[in-house]
């Protein structure tokens, strides 16, 4: 099983749409695919599977690492309802204001417990071969759930604008954090802007950044405006399988998959 | 004779000063005595270690590659850290007991096989 963590220095880079949409491409190839929202202080997944959330999730992943229940039981099938040829599961985190105070109250020791829970979950993925990918959709810049998240997958793939701060922000965790880790790491340069201040001197932008980054740049992904403005509800991998940013996302999958 | 007599009284003072010194060199012996105790027992004591990824930074890689493979047990001997490191046996027994020491890991003995692991105290929830 291949584990993946989509992460970024700052927010509103897309990790989560890049999550979701490469989830989905993969289950539609075939793949057993499992989707973890290790944003625990803004958790995003339930609100994008809302309709499925109300009703069919007992557990979310908090009660999980909390020691609620087991591993079979935080994970959400999904898959009829969208008629993949592989299967899509998903594990929630809770999105209410207390669980999310709750988190920020934790000890050490129970970041500790996490990490160590993390892990026993990709091995119930890993040994009953449930799992073909494991993707986790992680919180933004440097906090225990991410980290934890990061340390317990096989690649980062490291999401950002072409911006110069999402640039020096990323630089950042790359250097202090994944780097550390010695984690293989890729970066998706998503909301891509030819108009940028990083081509000032027309040189190539992917260039300049994997030679301030050091990793490569697997996808540059232009900003569509119907994407932006899109209902987040609707996953576009599923309602436009045709369009561009699903066709940029492919190529990813394609990437990843022959890595 | 005064000057005699005010001789007497500083060396008085002296002594009164020393015999203070060496009480506090006394309490600092017990307290060093105890904590050695302590230290040398922690082996076999279970502890609550901390070595959560963001300590895990703080660490040098070599030590860092040990916690990961400990993460992913619930404990392990050294041949078995070495497994998943692809290090080997002896490199994984060293860093073992070098987190042990630290505090930042636990040693267990069965028979003849030592156990190292990484679980943090029971923890109440909040």
């Amino acid at each position: 099983m291949k584990t993946l963590s989509i992460h970024s220095g700052r927010g509103g880079t897309g990790k989560t749409l890049i999550a979701t949409n490469l989830a989905c491409i993969l289950a539609n190839r075939g793949f057993n695919v499992t989707l973890l929202d290790a944003d625990f202080r803004g958790p995003c997944l339930a609100f994008v599977f809302s309709r499925i959330v109300d009703y069919r999730v007992k557990y979310w992943l908090n009660d999980f690492l909390n020691g609620r229940c087991n591993q079979n039981e935080v994970l959400v099938d999904i898959s009829d309802c969208y008629n993949f040829k592989g299967k899509l599961q998903v594990g929630f985190a809770n999105p209410s204001i207390a669980a999310i105070q709750n988190v920020m109250n934790k000890s050490q020791a129970w970041e500790l417990t996490a990490v160590k829970k993390l892990f026993s979950l990709l091995s119930y993925l890993n040994k009953d071969e449930i799992g073909d990918y494991c993707i986790f959709d992680t919180s933004p810049g440097v906090q225990y759930s991410s980290i934890n998240a990061l340390v317990a997958s096989d690649l980062c793939i490291m999401v950002m604008s072409s911006d110069v701060i999402d640039l020096e922000a990323t630089k950042n965790i790359l250097k202090d954090i994944a780097d550390n880790f010695q984690k293989k790491t890729v970066i998706i340069l998503n909301k891509y802007c030819p108009e940028n201040r990083l081509e000032e001197n027309k040189k190539n932008t992917v260039a300049q950044i994997e030679a301030v980054l050091k990793h490569p740049v697997i996808s540059k992904i232009p900003c569509y405006c119907d994407v932006l403005q899109g209902n987040r509800t609707e996953l576009l991998a599923v309602k436009k399988p045709d369009h561009p940013f699903i066709k940029q996302l492919e190529e990813v999958a394609n990437k990843i998959d022959s890595a | 004779m005064e000057k005699q007599f005010m001789e007497v009284k500083l060396l008085a003072k002296v002594v009164e000063q020393l015999k203070l010194i060496n009480s506090k060199l006394d309490f600092l012996t017990q307290q060093n005595a105890e904590l050695l105790k302590i230290y040398n027992a922690r082996d076999v004591m279970p502890l609550s270690p901390k070595a959560d990824v963001m300590t895990l930074l703080k660490l040098p890689l070599s030590l860092r590659k040990t916690v990961i493979a400990l993460y992913k047990v619930e404990r392990a001997t050294a041949a078995d850290i070495a497994k998943a490191t692809g290090r080997s046996r002896p490199v994984e027994s060293d860093c073992a007991n070098q987190l042990v020491r630290m505090g930042l890991a636990n040693k267990t003995r069965e028979g003849m096989t030592i156990y190292f692991s990484i679980e943090p105290g029971l923890e109440v929830e909040k």
